[in-house]
């Protein structure tokens, strides 16, 4: 056990091996996980229900019986030892992007057009993106793990800022800039909370804010459009593929808006849903399940879903602040900048109040990729939470 | 067990990150500011407007078909259908699911021609307009044979369908076709404003006739289906439908009511039949005691059941092109200078006036002189009395009356009688034509000369009339006096035989004519018909039946024949109208005639043998009048 760098409380001498492990164990961070899986499971059902793809549901489940290996697996090998390999990981990760970039497939159902985003291995679609999230956090958690300002000289964090980057650049050019902004936004968020001087990300933040009217005036008129989409999709009739694509987006939010909207308080109950089991949502089981949930189970069942993932929230803060080093605090943040951005985003879109970028709910979007990554995040936590009696 | 070179901080008890200690309080605003907006989102979506949301979603899957209903049938007096329906195929197709593949899958499949696919597309794009996931009839009265391809195909094609609906259909065929008229689809133009009063985008159209001007009556109500789509427009089954639809799932359409005209369909056939030779020319044959029409031709008219839905876009183009002009109803919207038919208007107002008697001779010396102008009479009558005038149709003697009279007291009488307002039957333009008066001459051409009295006393010039205000003109002097307004509708009855709406024969007003006036006009009539000498007698006349009558030959403006026309048999637009307008039996008259044969001669030579042909059918088969026509011999010429 000491090889796989396991250690358990010395407090509870005298118990079995198997109940010092289980007191050891960050159950409310499972059985939230749980839920969140349950719930995307019931969502996934009723999302699905048509003959074309009552398959996703199978699939699913195989993906999250490989997501609790994974976070077994993330669980048990001690978190200081992985924040080692960081830099690594992010290389290989960077490596696997540019092999995505080169070779990589875009299936054919995924409607997201022509982007470069999957990588086939052995008939499993992989997005190396979601990996790079994590491996950023690893990354940031090594960077940050120092308390001492000076330890760094402005050059070597200017260094290590633009290596952390680079990966987020071969994201954005993919075109995946949903993730891109999402990244950046972890990195801030991590940033912001474990520096020990605020200052530089409020530079970098500041700067980034700057930069927006200029990033602007570069988009293409359809790219504003398609930003400004949410707000109107007009009437009038569509020529070129881009306005297409433009009016199509446009039209899946304002349908999400009136499934969310037409589910009242109390929803229309579970297979009820008309806009969800007629599809006039597209695709909602990857970016749009809110949506789903939320015709389906109406306002109650909208804020208890928020309310879960608040919780999920809150208990990997509580980790962080009683986590026993640096990195293991870092590592805690991370993942909780991550799951709140893809929450909050992913939700935004669905509400209509940010542009449709692929940015999946945890847990109850449907896909392995997605799946897979927060349940290793999930591992993080929990391999940090039970290490956190500091042995 | 940490090197400190690996950069991690050796394990010590106190806060692992200070930094976030510190910051937590903005962590949490952050978070919960963020939260609440999306909590804050949800409440104004699905609290304050779920409702509407709500609302919406329905009408994205529930949608509305209509059933059609069955069309009122026109039946003439004896209830002899004209129009009536009989079964049809009708192909579907959906626009949100037509894609160019599919488009051109059933073109080649059921062979369509330029003209078929043109009308699609327009049809679709109508459709796509009023809304893309409801069916639109594409294909309108198919063969079964196209009606079964695409029942065998249609996994191939999704969202067509075959209908089977009642199809408007004329079974007489032309048979009074422009008073019948027919039916077509909406055009792109008033698809807007039809489709507002209810219509379905694929529902057929009155265009012309009774079924233009009945159309309200004879629609009937359609029904409704509700039915349950995907966002594809794909339809879902009736359970699934029925547990998303509040209220009636079907209401059934209610059939048009049917409508009994005054029309009869065999004097109709008997007066086509008589004009049969003719290019053009129009009978109108009324009651004269009630104003009820018993047959209207137009003649050349058209099929409406190649008018509707069948016509290709040559033929149509060939119809229009017709300067005979099929579309133009030439018993109730054309309307023509009368000829000497019209002098019972310059004789009454001259009789009335005291201007004129019966007996009065003036000698007709073939020409008439006035202020230097030359009025040629077509023949030189000689010392004549008024009756022998009507009798001759001697032009000179109705000069003479007219200058006496002036152009004004012409007017007066002709207005009274009808002419110069339109009949109120309510049909295809139903004219008023024109009686000129000083001030309408002043008004046109700002001066008015004498002359133009001399012309409209014998129904030229200016004066224009409808065949139609003729009959009825005649019918009142028929009747001794009382002007009738058309019908040609006797009820409305609905689908089961019910009553709806019967119309009683409408007095319009009584003529102000005296009746020794009308005394002598009809004996003149007698002379023309019965009499040598007069102008229908030399062209035969009806043993057993006496027939009033009056002749006239209205000549016409000259013209150059245009390029097209000339190719046409027997079509001179310089020759004269040939008009006969009368009724029968002269004690106790029961129908008014009134025959126009355009461009087609003299009417006692043209006119009047039609008239006869009709009237002698009418006595003998439709209405037989045994103590006057019993040794009537079969058919005379």
């Amino acid at each position: 056990m000491k090889g796989l760098g396991l250690q358990l409380p010395r407090a509870t001498v005298g118990l079995s091996r198997w109940r010092r492990f289980r007191a050891a164990v960050d159950w409310p961070l499972i059985l939230t996980m749980l839920a969140l899986c349950a719930i995307g499971l019931l969502n996934l059902y009723s999302a699905t229900r048509g003959v074309k793809h009552h398959a996703k549901f199978d699939t699913q489940v195989q993906w999250m019986i490989v997501g609790g290996i994974a976070f077994v697996a993330a669980t048990i090998v001690d978190y200081r030892a992985l924040v080692r390999l960081a830099w690594i990981g992010l290389g290989i990760a960077g490596m696997l992007l540019i092999v995505a970039r080169l070779i990589g497939t875009s299936p054919a159902d995924s409607g997201h057009g022509t982007t470069y985003r999957w990588l086939n291995i052995g008939g499993m679609g992989l997005q190396p993106s979601e990996l790079v999230k994590l491996m950023v956090i690893l990354v940031l958690a090594r960077v940050f793990a120092q308390s001492e300002p000076t330890h760094y000289t402005p050059r070597m964090l200017a260094l290590r800022f633009v290596a952390i980057m680079a990966p987020v650049l071969l994201i954005a050019v993919q075109p995946d800039l949903g993730t891109a902004v999402l990244l950046s936004l972890i990195v801030l968020t991590v940033g912001f909370l474990a520096m020990p001087s605020v200052w530089p990300m409020v530079y970098v933040t500041t700067a980034g804010l700057l930069a927006i009217p200029i990033l602007w005036e570069k988009l293409h008129g359809y790219q504003k459009d398609r930003i400004l989409g949410f707000i109107d999709c007009g009437s009038q009739p569509v020529h070129t593929a881009a306005e297409k694509l433009l009016r199509d987006t446009c039209w899946h939010t304002q349908q999400s808006i009136y499934a969310v909207g037409s589910g009242k308080v109390w929803g229309k109950g579970f297979l009820e849903g008309t806009q969800n089991q007629f599809n006039f949502v597209p695709e909602h089981w990857t970016d749009f399940p809110y949506s789903v949930w939320a015709e389906e189970w109406g306002f109650v069942g909208s804020v208890f879903l928020l309310a879960i993932f608040a919780f999920l929230l809150v208990w990997i803060l509580n980790v962080a602040l009683s986590a026993r080093d640096r990195v293991g605090s870092v590592i805690c943040v991370g993942v909780a900048a991550m799951t709140f951005w893809h929450v909050v985003v992913n939700v935004a879109m669905v509400l209509g109040l940010a542009p449709v970028v692929g940015v999946t709910l945890p847990f109850i979007s449907y896909g392995g990729s997605s799946l897979v990554t927060f349940f290793l995040a999930m591992g993080l936590v929990a391999n940090v939470s039970l290490r956190k009696h500091g042995y | 067990m940490i090197s400190k070179g690996s950069g991690m901080s050796s394990g010590s008890y106190g806060p692992a990150l200070p930094e976030l200690h510190k910051r937590l309080r903005w962590v949490a605003l952050a978070g919960i500011a963020a939260f609440a907006l999306l909590v804050g989102r949800l409440w104004q979506l699905q609290v304050m407007r779920g409702e509407s949301y709500f609302e919406r979603t329905v009408s994205n899957v529930v949608k509305e078909r209509y059933l059609p209903s069955v069309r009122g049938q026109i039946l003439d007096r004896n209830g002899v259908p004209l129009a009536a329906n009989r079964p049809a195929f009708d192909i579907y197709a959906t626009p949100k699911q037509m894609t160019p593949e599919l488009h051109a899958e059933l073109a080649r499949m059921l062979g369509l021609d330029d003209d078929e696919v043109q009308k699609l597309d327009e049809r679709l794009a109508i459709g796509a307009k009023h809304d893309p996931k409801a069916p639109v009839m594409i294909l309108e009265d198919q063969g079964r044979d196209r009606a079964a391809l695409v029942e065998q195909a249609r996994a191939r094609l999704p969202g067509v369908e075959v209908r089977h609906e009642p199809y408007r259909y004329y079974p007489q065929g032309e048979l009074a076709a422009s008073l019948i008229g027919y039916m077509t689809q909406m055009t792109a133009d008033e698809s807007d404003r039809l489709l507002q009063e209810g219509y379905d985008p694929s529902e057929l159209v009155g265009r012309y006739g009774l079924e233009a001007a009945w159309e309200n009556y004879l629609r009937g109500k359609k029904g409704v289906e509700h039915f349950a789509v995907d966002a594809r427009g794909q339809r879902l089954d009736d359970q699934t439908a029925s547990s998303l639809i509040t209220g009636e799932r079907v209401i059934d359409a209610v059939p048009g009511a049917n409508l009994v005209l005054t029309l009869d369909a065999e004097l109709q056939k008997l007066a086509e039949k008589a004009v049969s030779h003719q290019s053009a020319a129009a009978v109108v044959v009324v009651e004269v005691k009630t104003g009820k029409i018993r047959a209207i031709v137009s003649k050349p008219s058209f099929d409406p059941n190649v008018m509707t839905g069948h016509l290709t876009k040559a033929e149509y183009t060939m119809l229009m092109s017709d300067p005979r002009k099929p579309f133009v109803d030439k018993a109730l919207k054309a309307t023509y200078p009368p000829g000497s038919i019209f002098k019972f208007a310059t004789a009454f107002a001259a009789l009335e006036d005291g201007q004129a008697a019966e007996d009065e001779p003036i000698v007709c010396t073939g020409e008439y002189d006035l202020s230097g102008t030359h009025f040629r009479c077509h023949g030189t009558h000689g010392r004549i009395n008024l009756l022998q005038a009507i009798q001759h149709s001697c032009d000179f003697y109705f000069w003479k009356l007219a200058e006496r009279v002036g152009i004004d007291r012409i007017a007066d009488v002709a207005r009274d009688y009808g002419l110069g307002a339109p009949t109120n039957l309510g049909l295809n333009g139903d004219s008023a034509g024109r009686i000129p008066t000083k001030s309408w001459y002043e008004q046109e051409s700002g001066h008015y000369k004498p002359g133009y009295a001399i012309n409209a006393g014998i129904g030229q010039g200016d004066v224009e009339v409808t065949v139609l205000q003729m009959a009825m003109a005649y019918a009142a002097i028929a009747n001794n006096g009382t002007l009738y307004v058309p019908q040609i509708v006797e009820r409305v009855e609905s689908n089961d035989g019910h009553l709806i709406a019967s119309y009683d024969p409408k007095v319009e007003h009584t003529v102000k004519t005296p009746a020794d006036a009308v005394e002598t006009w009809k004996k003149g009539m007698y002379k023309v018909t019965n009499e040598l000498g007069g102008t229908a007698y030399l062209h035969g006349h009806i043993e057993g039946l006496t027939v009033l009558g009056k002749t006239g030959t209205a000549e016409v403006k000259k013209h150059h024949r245009a390029d097209d026309e000339k190719d046409r048999d027997r079509w001179n637009p310089n020759a004269a109208h040939a008009w006969f307008a009368g009724f029968a039996p002269a004690d106790d008259p029961e129908i008014a005639i009134v025959v126009m044969v355009e461009h087609g001669g003299e009417g006692g030579d043209v006119a009047w043998p039609i008239a006869k042909q009709i009237l002698e059918g009418y006595f003998t088969k439709i209405h037989p009048n045994g103590a006057t026509l019993r040794d009537m011999p079969a058919v005379r010429r």
